[in-house]
């Protein structure tokens, strides 16, 4: 038709005035051939587009899916999504290869991403992985360093164990702590125990007990009398750590218990999912009361903790059942209660647990069975969380959590070395409290609607 | 008003580094380490690449974050202590000497016990020749430790590392055997040292190796390997040196202490017997409560009731061998202190070879070696010192991959190829060094030929010498036109003959054990 406009009309143009090529090309070009050159640019946008968008449609499936949140629905999740991708931070390690994003991925109407490695970690871009926690010199103490190693391999897992492990760490760190001269340790301790929650937090963030415990030591520190002699003010807070762990966490698991195993009757079937330390001391519990009862453990991958779980219950002679959780379909019609643990309660009711405990908690309700969460005060928060995507925590990949002896050694370099594959393990999710039938707690049982009222009160003696 | 509030004082230091910087094996080193004339000649001090020895260890530990006091086991003052403590200010050095007595030969276990009420904490132990790979730091061995040591009471933790294949043509058999790696049996999964062949076991049998079956219950999928070298790296706890104590017929670390240290974990005779030394219940660092509580941590039936051993469920995939630790059941209640036996764990660290380079220096082989990978990792350049440049000679070939240090005169038409030249050595002309290691104050007259030699410390070679492959001792003498192929020369005629000479003997007492 029109032969090829651009580079012709450059050629021609010889006169030596290559300042302005391009726009005389254009005035030089007939109408078809502007319309020509329209086309071949837009065509490449496209290609590159579509390039970028078959990722981008992939990326959005493999964002859903591992949002495990039942009450999620589709059409937030894609916003969501695309909110996530506008985030400016990206403070995953795995981000390094990845190239920048492309600034027009706001504008896109549907939320397609334009970098096409970063499909998998797009949707809790926000909390990224846990970095390798570097040894700051000198500022650390040795128990807390060795902390946050135990805590940064997984060594120690689990709300109530992580809580009681930083408490007797932080009474060792009172022990050798000296006041300087001119300093009173009721102001100076807390700006000494600052880098050492921070190196704990930056091993892995910090669970709600966490949170709750080290406000509890900040109050008790700030209220300890000036004139106490040093050793004796040491000694008086060692032993508030003493009284917060023993009453708070042991005394109240063995309220737990002993409401929550008036609960089971012979012939029960419970369901339990992954491993809690307080259901896990219930079930014990019943046990020793001579309950007959039977277990169905539910487990899942990473972390597979239903395994250690299922091996105390077995050792101590009760009937169990494992399965994955991808199964619980099929013996649903079997449970007669659902007995869960939890990482933190909120004002709403909503709890915090691991991931795929929602699951369980709804599936357990469209069959009418009773779920149960059993929970101390002390894991309550006070904030209202209404899904699991703003808060949580990714676990690293990796042979830690040995659970496949097969696949171990393959599994870290085989998921790690493949540029097209992301993984990710999200630890927690959110059961909404309209699936919880009640929550024993060591002050009562309490239905899920009413948590803001009573522990707020009796949690803050 | 002190301003200076260091926050150290309130954080207690975690670990104590020591070094060993004794003589090691004489009949390794020698005549490297000989005396030179009076003055001895300590391996701790040989350079390696124009740095003495001793520096690697100690710039590692630096790295790592020890603030500690490391202690050099010597039986000699140097001026170099008074300039490592310049050079480390980080480090507080403390020289501890121990002398010899009456050329008994001591073994690294007698000075520990010596010293062991000087150190009151966990403490790294490193040989002064141990020159790590760059990208292997000391934290990674601290932090196997630290993490185990709380999780499950292990008490040691080894590096090992595979050797490089040498050079056959590089090094001779006159110069010494080349030491044979120690088979050894370890745990891959959780990096636990499990067994360690002794010489004392290769001579009861020499011909199988006999391992505990208690061994292989526990770890099923045990490796068992025999290119691994021992880097002489041990992370320890305190207890360690009660038990050591206790072992008083003990004379080396690593032949037999290490060994004997991998087999509480598994063989329970010895653990009862030494259980309640090596970790006493006054332990305070245990995590016992929080342990029962975490959700990844299983119980495992103490060590008393092994006879329902059966009822036990077996670890089906092995998974629980490394969170089974003997702890009480979650219903006690939590006030009962935790008599838990600890796993008396050995880790350990293995160092591959494809990852970096890092041998130990403690005969004449690996030494020549670790020269040698040094030159490969530097170009030469003429040095910018204007003294110094004007001293060698710009018709002098000096190739690309050599080293020479400050003020070393370099006359005209001398070659110097793939070699190591020290301070203030006197080159003279039409000399051909090729893959040598030449340590200060040397002087090499005209015409000389070397090949493959390591000079010590102010050496003179005669003219038109040849010298293929010797070592000679600090202050020898090659006389004018000698050809000497294969041979260690030590200086056995000084000013000062008889006596000397036994002397010479006498102090050959080595301090640090060898293969």
């Amino acid at each position: 038709m029109v032969p090829p406009p651009l580079l012709d009309v450059q050629s021609q143009s010889s006169n030596g005035d290559a300042l302005h090529p391009p726009p005389r090309s254009q005035k030089q070009m007939t109408k078809a051939e502007r319309r020509e050159l329209q086309e071949r640019q837009r065509a490449a946008k496209a290609a590159k587009a579509t390039t970028a968008a078959p990722n981008g449609v992939n990326g959005k499936h493999a964002g859903i899916k591992p949002g495990s949140s039942a009450a999620m629905s589709n059409a937030p999740s894609p916003r969501r999504a695309s909110r996530a991708s506008d985030a400016p931070t990206r403070p995953s390690s795995l981000s390094v290869s990845r190239p920048t994003r492309d600034s027009r991925v706001p504008q896109t109407p549907h939320p397609a991403p334009s970098s096409d490695k970063a499909r998998g970690l797009r949707i809790f871009a926000h909390f990224g992985l846990p970095k390798p926690v570097s040894v700051a010199k000198g500022e650390i103490h040795p128990t807390i360093v060795r902390l946050a190693l135990q805590f940064s391999n997984f060594k120690i897992t689990g709300a109530n164990a992580r809580c009681i492990a930083t408490l007797i760490a932080f009474k060792q760190v009172i022990q050798d702590y000296t006041t300087p001269p001119n300093n009173t340790l009721s102001r100076h301790l807390m700006t000494h125990l600052s880098p050492q929650i921070s190196h704990l937090v930056a091993a892995r963030p910090m669970s709600v007990t966490m949170g709750n415990a080290i406000r509890q030591l900040k109050l008790e520190i700030s209220g300890s009398d000036i004139d106490l002699p040093e050793q004796d003010a040491k000694d008086a807070l060692c032993h508030k750590i003493d009284h917060y762990i023993r009453d708070r966490i042991i005394i109240a698991d063995q309220v737990i218990r002993d409401t929550a195993v008036s609960k089971i009757k012979d012939g029960d079937v419970i369901l339990t999912y992954a491993r809690s330390s307080v259901v896990e001391k219930v079930l014990l519990g019943a046990h020793e009361e001579g309950r007959c009862f039977s277990v169905i453990v539910v487990d899942s991958r990473p972390m597979l903790e239903g395994k250690k779980l299922l091996s105390i219950l077995a050792s101590a002679g009760i009937q169990c059942t494992y399965l994955l959780l991808p199964a619980l379909g099929s013996i649903i019609n079997e449970v007669s209660t659902v007995l869960i643990g939890a990482h933190s309660i909120h004002s709403n009711g909503a709890v915090f647990s691991r991931a795929g405990s929602a699951l369980v908690a709804m599936m357990a309700k469209q069959h009418s069975v009773p779920v149960v969460v059993c929970c101390e005060t002390y894991k309550f928060s006070e904030g209202v969380q209404l899904d699991s995507f703003t808060k949580n925590e990714l676990a690293p990949i990796g042979s830690m959590f040995s659970s496949d002896r097969h696949a171990r050694s393959q599994d870290a370099s085989a998921f790690q070395n493949q540029p097209n594959l992301e993984v990710l393990n999200p630890l927690y999710d959110l059961t909404p409290p309209s699936c919880i039938t009640a929550v024993v707690t060591e002050v009562g049982v309490i239905p899920p609607n009413s948590m803001s009222s009573i522990p707020l009160a009796l949690g803050r003696f | 008003m002190d301003f200076d509030e260091s926050s150290t004082k309130l954080i207690p230091p975690e670990f104590l580094a020591v070094v060993l910087a004794g003589f090691g094996n004489e009949q390794v080193l020698l005549p490297l380490t000989g005396n030179y004339g009076d003055e001895p000649s300590p391996k701790a001090l040989l350079p390696i690449a124009n740095k003495p020895m001793l520096e690697y260890p100690l710039i590692w530990i630096e790295q790592s974050g020890i603030r500690g006091t490391p202690y050099s086991e010597t039986s000699f003052t140097t001026p170099y202590t008074s300039d490592a403590s310049s050079a480390f200010p980080t480090l507080r050095i403390d020289l501890q000497t121990y002398d010899e007595s009456q050329g008994l030969s001591v073994g690294t276990c007698t000075i520990l016990r010596h010293y062991a009420h000087r150190i009151q904490r966990d403490f790294v132990l490193l040989p002064c020749d141990f020159v790590p790979a760059p990208s292997f730091s000391l934290t990674q061995v601290l932090n196997k430790f630290r993490t185990e040591s709380t999780y499950d009471g292990a008490i040691a933790t080894a590096c090992f590392f595979e050797g490089r294949r040498p050079d056959k043509s590089s090094s001779t058999d006159e110069w010494g055997a080349l030491p044979t790696p120690i088979p050894i049996v370890w745990d891959e999964r959780t990096g636990t040292l499990l067994h360690i062949e002794t010489p004392d076991d290769i001579d009861r049998n020499g011909e199988e190796m006999e391992l505990r079956m208690s061994l292989l219950t526990r770890y099923p999928r045990a490796r068992l390997s025999a290119t691994l070298h021992d880097s002489h790296v041990y992370v320890f706890r305190r207890q360690v040196l009660d038990a050591l104590q206790q072992k008083s017929r003990f004379d080396s670390l690593r032949e037999e202490f290490v060994p004997w240290l991998c087999k509480p974990q598994y063989q329970r005779s010895k653990q009862e017997k030494y259980g309640r030394v090596l970790s006493p219940s006054t332990n305070t660092l245990t995590q016992g409560i929080a342990l029962r509580h975490s959700t990844l941590h299983s119980k495992s039936p103490g060590h008393h009731d092994t006879e329902e051993d059966f009822l036990r469920s077996p670890p089906s995939d092995g998974q629980n061998e490394e969170h089974s630790r003997s702890v009480n059941p979650l219903l006690i209640d939590g006030e009962d202190d935790d008599e838990a036996l600890d796993s008396l764990r050995v880790g350990l660290v293995v160092l591959r070879a494809n990852t970096e380079y890092a041998a130990r220096a403690n005969n004449l082989h690996g030494y020549l070696e670790l020269n040698r990978h040094f030159l490969s990792q530097t170009v030469y350049s003429l040095p910018t010192d204007p003294e110094s440049r004007s001293l060698i000679d710009h018709k002098a070939q000096i190739s690309s991959d050599s080293m020479i240090g400050h003020s070393t005169k370099v006359e005209e038409r001398t070659s110097i190829k793939k070699s190591i030249i020290g301070k203030h050595c006197v080159i003279g002309k039409m000399v051909r060094i090729t893959g040598c290691v030449v340590h200060d104050h040397c002087v090499i007259a005209d015409g000389a030929k070397l090949d493959g030699c390591i000079l010590g410390k102010g050496t003179k070679v005669g003219e038109k010498a040849e010298l293929t492959r010797c070592v000679t001792q600090c202050g020898y003498e090659v006389s004018a036109g000698e050809n000497t192929r294969n041979e260690k020369l030590d200086v056995s005629d000084w000013a000062a003959a008889p006596e000397s000479s036994e002397e010479n003997e006498d102090e050959e007492g080595s301090e640090e054990d060898s293969e």
